[in-house]
């Protein structure tokens, strides 16, 4: 499961805002005279007009996004204090990079003698000047695509309605591309409905239909969440970032390293910002995609700084802390040019700090924004791409106030603040893109990378972040549930309780009992229970503060084992499973992580479980001594052994994808395989599984569940000879967008392979009526 | 005539004007509203009235249109007044755009049911000194202006906005005048856009 955790980041990394892909505003220096000095007058026609037009007009023009225009005399000396206020405190013209040692696309900068000359200005009683020097207003692209006849048009099929107040909102809309091969795609244009709310736009593409469950879920269109693409997404797909739109942005094509594909069938999908503006306003965009004839020529690379947005940072920000800071380097193993920088982080940074040193010492200031604020988390496009050479190390510091001073802080009064995706959490990083000068140093750069994302992985197991992240994730992940049963067929036989937060169900050895992990959103409690198959009866197994997991039954059925994790650190406990008599504890890992426990052997002698990416046997009895299960160079886990103990069938990712592999136990434990049992590495499944290995009871089927979209019961037909022979996996069934998180670590199936159970989203209810 | 009838404020209190603080006297401004009505917008006979200084083109202004109507909504039944004073009008405008303009807004925020005044000339502002839009200002039954400033504090700076509000001045202050105490901070700063000076304007366009 951690391996998907990794894989949703990573998709995640891929998706992080690009905003700055539409070239803002390009910023004309507008003349400034010297006659702007306190001495002489500054008229509007000779002084203020020229800044406005080179500077303001592209928004501030009717039917554009500002609320009002500044266009005439009128309407400048109207507005002349607010703007000498906004100006002098670089509210406007919005741009938040400080400048640096490279200039950026579209800067939307005023000099200090522009800021200066409003002041004077407005104290002089804002005279108008001679009508003569007036300056002639900016030609505006006409009405429609600026940047021609788009080769695929998207809409938003039904409006979206913005409320008149309340919090920001985020809201995530799915559009079909419906194309039927794939295409590259060399820029995009965004044109919102609801000009005065829309703040900004993320896009990228998904699988299609990957995000159909959530569509609607809620009685509107879209879905809700600030992170939704990478998170809320299963990560192993081919999900991917399309660049973004901010308020005041023009568009542009995307640089030509930067043309992405865009594969046949997916869905494009938008997230919208929204600022209420004081009044309902319906927004329905439209989205142009302009296609380039071929590949891009070279690779983009990107590094995030902390890696993985600071999964791995350990972000823990206690309540009062103003500067908790985090800070990240990255030395370049090879000469590269930066074309691009992005900033991302929540409502609580407050600063963002980027700077190369280069070999010889000398530094050049990257990005810098002393302000940084939510709303404008624009991407940075330089003008000339910054080439640093191989050496150079880049350095990144984040600071955010979690004090009740932050004006900006969503929690009143502060509360503690984690890495997460939710507005009240944070996260953050400063990410370059770039191509390489050298491609040679393709190989260094993917190993400098991959070992970046290696670590803050496993830094987030060791600070505590990877736990709660899961916990949370599995939590909100779906509403509520029903533990339905399914024949063979996929039809529903019958549903088992009372409908929960539930994950992780496991039938009893007899088949008469489940054991599943329920959640109550409220209490954050995570706790064991069973239920009865035929009457629903429920019974709680453990009621403690920690979060359990993974039930697993013994072979007689009179105990469960599960995980419980507790001072960040898992330990493996068990009860008996009629709720009475106390708790045992067989084992204590020394150190976090994300441990899984996935068979009790029908022995009853071992324990099975996977940390890391090894497995092992825990002896439940005795020394307790761990037997490891031969290292996989790879990703091992989910085992299961066969009913009689000689066979272990588990997940593994070493042909890239994770498939479902069965070794004899000999080789399973590293030991000369014995001829009897010459099982060795046989690979079962055909295509991605996630796991859900499932041994029938008389060991001559096996099941497991493959991966989404399309996630289906997958049964192997064992045989019945003298040796292990697997035929071709079939599809059993095929689980509904409404089966929520499938449980892939247990006894997905009863023993006689006859009924499967899983959690089963329900409708979310029903809208009040208009 | 109609048209200057809402200008017709009496002059003694103006004189005092440059003294005019939270706790000094309102005095009786007398205006029309768009029915042509005679609104009193500081002396409703009510307990206390609130008087909100907006405008029709002032996205701050804009964003509290659904609080300042929860606000109405909420303290009417006790004894509140509320009126809406149309600050940074066009003063070029023939008064028949302006109504139609003001009307429009009104619908589009769904403010009809809140008693309006286009405040031509700036003089409702001046007396109450009001420079921002949006202000709350609350005068209690004898008069007294009792509060000015912020309706809370949703913005700490114009573009800095909370994530939650964490001071609703103006509620607190209603609550203190209906329980006949003491407001607590009788002024605060309100954030917004700076009301026009028409004289400036017009005189610049009659350049």
């Amino acid at each position: 499961m951690s391996r998907r955790i990794l894989l949703c980041l990573l998709s995640l990394v891929a998706l992080s805002p690009v905003v700055g892909l539409s070239q803002a505003t390009k910023p004309q220096s507008a003349p400034v005279r010297r006659s702007q000095g306190e001495g002489r007058a500054v008229t509007f026609t000779e002084s203020i007009a020229p800044i406005v037009y080179a500077n303001c007009v592209t928004c501030h023009r009717p039917g554009e996004v500002a609320p009002f225009s500044l266009i005439s005399y009128e309407d400048v000396a109207k507005r002349g204090a607010l703007i000498a206020k906004v100006t002098e405190s670089r509210y406007m013209p919005p741009w938040h990079a400080e400048p640096g040692d490279a200039a950026f696309v579209g800067e939307r900068r005023l000099t200090d003698a522009q800021i200066a000359a409003f002041a004077t200005w407005v104290k002089q009683g804002m005279p108008r000047g001679d009508e003569a020097k007036m300056p002639k207003l900016p030609a505006f692209p006409p009405d429609g695509w600026r940047l021609g006849q788009p080769d695929l048009v998207l809409d938003m099929p039904v409006g979206f309605d913005v409320p008149a107040s309340g919090p920001d909102v985020f809201r995530n809309f799915v559009l079909p591309t419906k194309l039927t091969e794939d295409k590259w795609v060399r820029g995009i244009e965004f044109r919102p409905s609801a000009r005065k709310v829309v703040h900004h736009a993320i896009f990228s593409q998904v699988p299609g239909g990957s995000r159909a469950a959530l569509d609607g879920a809620d009685g509107r269109p879209g879905f809700g969440g600030l992170s939704a693409v990478g998170i809320l997404g299963n990560g192993q797909d081919s999900s991917s970032g399309l660049g973004g739109w901010a308020v005041g942005a023009q568009p542009m094509f995307f640089p030509s390293a930067m043309v992405t594909r865009l594969p046949k069938g997916s869905d494009f999908l938008l997230q919208l910002h929204f600022h209420p503006s004081g009044k309902v306003e319906t927004e329905r965009s439209q989205i142009g995609i302009y296609f380039a004839d071929k590949p891009p020529q070279s690779t983009v690379f990107s590094v995030e700084l902390p890696a993985l947005f600071g999964f791995g940072a350990g972000i823990d920000i206690p309540p009062g802390e103003k500067r908790f800071t985090l800070t990240d380097s990255f030395t370049l193993p090879g000469d590269v040019r930066i074309f691009m920088a992005n900033a991302h982080a929540h409502y609580l940074a407050t600063q963002m700090n980027a700077v190369a040193t280069l070999p010889d010492g000398s530094t050049r200031r990257m990005l810098f924004i002393r302000d940084w604020d939510f709303n404008w988390q624009d991407g940075y496009v330089y003008k000339a791409p910054v080439s640093l050479p191989k050496g150079t190390r880049l350095d990144v510091t984040l600071i955010y106030d979690n004090s009740a001073e932050n004006p900006r802080n969503p929690i009143s009064p502060p509360r503690r603040a984690v890495f997460g995706e939710q507005s009240f959490d944070e996260m953050g990083a400063v990410g370059f893109m770039f191509e390489l000068v050298h491609k040679d140093d393709e190989p260094s750069f993917r190993n400098a990378l991959g070992a970046r994302t290696k670590s803050a992985i496993a830094d987030a197991g060791k600070n505590g972040t990877l736990g709660r992240f899961m916990a949370r994730a599995a939590r909100e992940r779906n509403g509520l549930q029903q533990l339905t049963l399914f024949d063979r067929q996929g039809a529903i036989v019958a549903r088992v309780g009372e409908p929960g937060r539930y994950t992780q169900a496991a039938f009893s050895p007899d088949g008469t009992r489940l054991a599943v992990i329920k959640m109550d959103a409220d209490s954050n409690a995570q706790d064991v229970w069973t239920f009865d198959v035929a009457t629903g009866k429920g019974l709680a197994i453990t009621s403690d503060d920690s979060p359990d997991s993974a039930p697993i039954w013994s072979p007689d059925g009179k105990q469960i084992a599960y995980v419980s994790v507790r001072a960040n650190t898992p330990g493996i406990y068990r009860r008996a499973s009629n709720g009475t008599g106390g708790e045992e504890q067989l084992y204590q890992h020394d150190r976090s992580g994300l441990l899984v426990l996935t068979d009790w052997s029908a022995d009853g002698k071992f324990l099975c479980f996977w940390i890391g990416d090894s497995m092992f046997l825990l002896p439940v009895d005795g020394d307790r001594k761990l037997i490891a299960l031969g290292k996989d160079p790879f990703f091992g886990r989910g085992g299961r052994l066969s009913p009689d103990g000689h066979l272990l069938a588990f997940n593994s990712n070493r042909s890239g994808v994770f498939q479902v592999y069965v070794n004899g136990i000999d080789a399973a434990l590293g030991r000369p395989v014995a001829p009897a049992s010459p099982t060795e590495n046989v690979q079962i499944s055909n295509a991605a599984s996630v796991g859900g290995i499932f041994w029938r009871r008389d060991g001559k089927e096996l099941f497991y569940l493959s991966l989404p979209p399309n996630q289906s019961v997958m049964a192997v037909d064992l045989g019945d000879g003298p040796t292990f022979k697997a035929g071709t996996p079939s599809v059993l069934f095929k689980l509904q967008n409404q089966v929520g998180a499938p449980a892939q670590l247990s006894s997905v199936s009863s023993p006689d392979g006859q009924r499967f159970i899983f959690a089963v989203n329900l409708p979310p209810a029903k809208p009040a009526p208009k | 005539m109609r048209v200057r009838r809402f200008l017709r404020i009496s002059i003694l209190p103006l004189c005092f004007s440059a003294a005019l603080g939270a706790g000094s006297q309102a005095g009786d401004v007398r205006l029309s509203d768009l029915g042509g009505r005679e609104l009193r917008p500081f002396s409703t006979g009510t307990r206390a009235s609130i008087v909100f200084f907006i405008a029709t083109d002032c996205p701050v202004s804009n964003a509290y249109a659904p609080e300042i109507q929860r606000v109405c909504r909420e303290y009417g039944p006790r004894g509140v007044g509320c009126t809406l004073m149309y600050e940074d009008v066009d003063t070029s405008s023939p008064r028949q755009t302006l109504d139609v303009q003001v009307r429009t807004h009104l619908g589009e925020f769904k403010y009809e049911s809140i008693p309006a005044a286009i405040d031509r000339d700036r003089a409702a502002a001046t007396r109450a000194k009001a420079s921002i839009t949006p202000t709350a200002v609350v005068v209690d039954r004898s008069g007294d202006i009792r509060y000015r400033g912020r309706v809370d504090n949703l913005y700490a700076a114009l573009g800095k906005t909370r994530q939650q509000v964490t001071s609703h001045d103006l509620r607190d202050a209603l609550d203190a005048v209906l329980a006949g105490q003491r407001v607590p901070h009788p002024e605060t700063e309100a954030i917004g856009c700076y009301i026009a000076d028409p004289a400036l304007l017009r005189s610049h366009h009659h350049e």
